[in-house]
């Protein structure tokens, strides 16, 4: 039972801080369909840096990887104007294609590129503070405030005189800074990288920042249902449930049409953010 | 605009030399890889041929403004359900009523999205996201439960009769030609003509144009919007009933080795024409087997794959551009 619940934990970890680099991007505007790609591009870079700049420099380099790719999604979005969904596909593009030319090239045989002095725990702490600092940073401060409003509407925002550029850009550095955690939360966790070690979790955590109706608590908790499952599929393997034996695919797919489910309107009113997607 | 092309370009070569790789030199392996030799234009065009059909189906959802990220599991499950039909029936009627199948499956899957974007407006792109993952579970499960041949010790059905496959063209080893490559052919220009000649075709573009102005002219949205996303499924499953006939003759895990992403680019760089899809999937057909050639020179392959992200970012700002000056 306790290990169900620690293994839920650092299952969950990785998709709440994923979440939440969403959270930043999407309440602001900019839909982020590339997490997947920053959270593998940091768990290579941090990987890769382990050998030579230490825990704290790889991790502090996981997060700058991810960052570039964010704010490449920012110049791409934001300033050249593509459709967000289109940067996001090449972000991921470039994130996979990119770790595994990358990690072919310079990966060190003689270490296997491991974070293991860094204990998973640090990341658990983090994954459950983070949310509710956002929260409350959402609901109270100016800076949050201005986050909101140029994600529900850029035009009035814009009229009020708070530039939708500048806020989105400080909410893709934000969103940087979580995907690259949870890159090398995955990591340290794993202990080594391997191409695709993301399988996406990308994907979860926008499908859990969605099943939350875009808010930082609610999409906690889907994260922790969607670590949870994972957590009894892997406790439950090759044991029969119910008398019968699922395939472990069906667990597996369980957060996807959970969120087909949700986005078809049967889990409450639509929250979509009004300005998602807009210049 | 010539910054972001600079800038990709320096981004490729920097990632090159930084791992100690010559860029000019990858650009000729490449090359010679995939159009040096007549083996290896057979295999160009064999990488082409997912790509052109596949291309073909996403390209037909962006000119209704629909982003059909699911053609991969629209593939899938349209190779998946020709194969189950074909072990059961072979021969011609099994090619024919296995096809009907597979374009049939690929609707289906493509239905939920097309529903759920019609009805409740929400975005396809993550509704297709999502069947994606599960079309990918489902198939796994399917091939390694149910369909998997006993014979095999990895998830895979048994091998397809050869008189219920699409035949060679050409056929003297390492050159082959596929009559597959002539039917995405004519699938190109079935879609060509549907979209320029018929009231239904003009619809769908009209949405995709302006879906206000569309509605204002008496367009029923909704209907355009499922109309549109099914027969892209309906093509995209074809795409996969074609990789089953023509090239692989089974179905098995892993079948796509991500054909449903480069097919958006395809797309992409197609342009505003059912027939730029053609030289579009030739120059991803180029860079998936030159990419193989590089990986024997140990460049790892994945460089092809950021290739193919900075032409999506730069041919998607170029069509932003065009678009911005036209209005």
């Amino acid at each position: 039972m306790f290990e169900l619940l620690t293994l839920t934990i650092v299952l969950s970890a990785p998709l709440i801080l994923g979440a939440m680099g969403g959270f930043t991007s999407e309440r602001s505007g900019v839909i982020n369909i590339g997490l997947e790609g920053m959270m593998l591009m940091s768990a290579c870079v941090t990987a890769l840096a382990a050998a030579k700049f230490g825990p704290v420099g790889a991790v502090g380099l996981g997060i700058a990887s991810a960052t570039v790719l964010s704010l490449l999604h920012w110049l791409a979005t934001q300033v050249y104007r593509i459709d967000h969904v289109i940067s996001g596909m090449a972000i991921n593009a470039i994130g996979a294609g990119g770790t595994n030319f990358l990690y072919g090239k310079l990966s060190d045989p003689s270490h296997n590129g491991s974070i293991s002095h860094v204990p998973v725990a640090l990341f658990s702490w983090l994954a459950f503070f983070v949310p509710v600092i956002l929260w409350a940073y959402a609901r109270w401060t100016r800076g949050g405030l201005r986050m909101l409003a140029v994600g529900s509407d850029p035009d009035k925002a814009r009229l009020m005189g708070v530039q939708p550029l500048r806020v989105r850009f400080f909410g893709l550095l934000a969103t940087g800074l979580f995907t690259g955690l949870a890159g090398s939360q995955l990591l340290a966790y794993t202990g080594n990288f391997t191409d695709n070690m993301t399988a996406g979790r990308g994907y979860i955590a926008l499908a859990a920042l969605i099943l939350g109706g875009w808010r930082p608590v609610p999409a906690f908790l889907a994260c922790l249902a969607f670590g949870f499952f994972s957590a009894l599929r892997i406790q439950l393997q090759g044991t029969a449930l119910m008398g019968a034996q699922l395939p472990s695919e069906a667990w597996a797919s369980l957060p996807y049409l959970v969120t087909i489910i949700a986005l078809a309107g049967f889990l409450g009113k639509n929250r979509t953010p009004a300005g998602l997607g807009k210049p | 605009m010539v910054l972001l092309i600079v800038g990709a370009l320096a981004l490729l070569a920097g990632l090159m030399i930084l791992s100690g790789a010559s860029p000019l030199g990858s650009l000729v392996t490449l090359l010679k890889g995939s159009l040096g030799t007549p083996a290896a234009i057979s295999g160009t065009l064999r990488e082409t041929t997912p790509l052109l059909i596949l291309g073909l189906a996403v390209f037909l959802a962006l000119r209704a403004g629909l982003f059909n990220i699911g053609a991969e599991g629209q593939f899938l499950l349209g190779a998946v359900a020709c194969t189950w039909v074909n072990l059961r029936i072979p021969g011609f009627g099994g090619l024919i009523l296995g096809t009907l199948a597979g374009a049939i499956a690929g609707a289906l899957w493509a239905l939920p999205a097309g529903l759920i974007k019609a009805y409740r407006n929400g975005h396809e792109v993550i509704t297709t996201i999502m069947l994606n993952s599960v079309a990918v579970y489902l198939t796994t499960a399917l091939v390694a439960g149910p369909m998997k041949d006993p014979k095999q010790d990895s998830p895979t059905t048994a091998d397809l009769v050869a008189g219920s496959r699409l035949p060679w063209l050409y056929d003297h080893a390492p050159v082959q030609l596929s009559s597959a490559l002539l039917l995405g052919l004519i699938l190109t220009a079935l879609v060509a003509l549907w979209l320029r000649k018929t009231v239904a075709g003009y619809e769908l573009q009209a949405v995709g144009a302006s879906p206000g102005a569309a509605k204002y002219a008496g367009i029923d949205n909704r209907r355009v919007v499922l109309a549109a996303m099914c027969s892209s499924g309906a093509i995209a499953g074809i795409a996969g009933v074609v990789q089953v006939l023509a090239y692989e003759g089974r179905f098995y895990a892993g079948i796509s080795p991500g054909y449903g992403f480069d097919a958006l680019g395809v797309a992409l760089l197609a342009g505003g024409s059912a027939w730029g899809v053609i030289p579009a999937s030739l120059l991803f057909g180029v860079l998936a087997k030159g990419g193989t050639s590089l990986q024997l020179d140990e460049v790892p392959k994945g460089i092809t794959t950021v290739v193919l992200g900075l032409i999506i970012l730069v041919a998607a700002a170029l069509r932003y551009r065009k678009v911005s000056t036209d209005v």
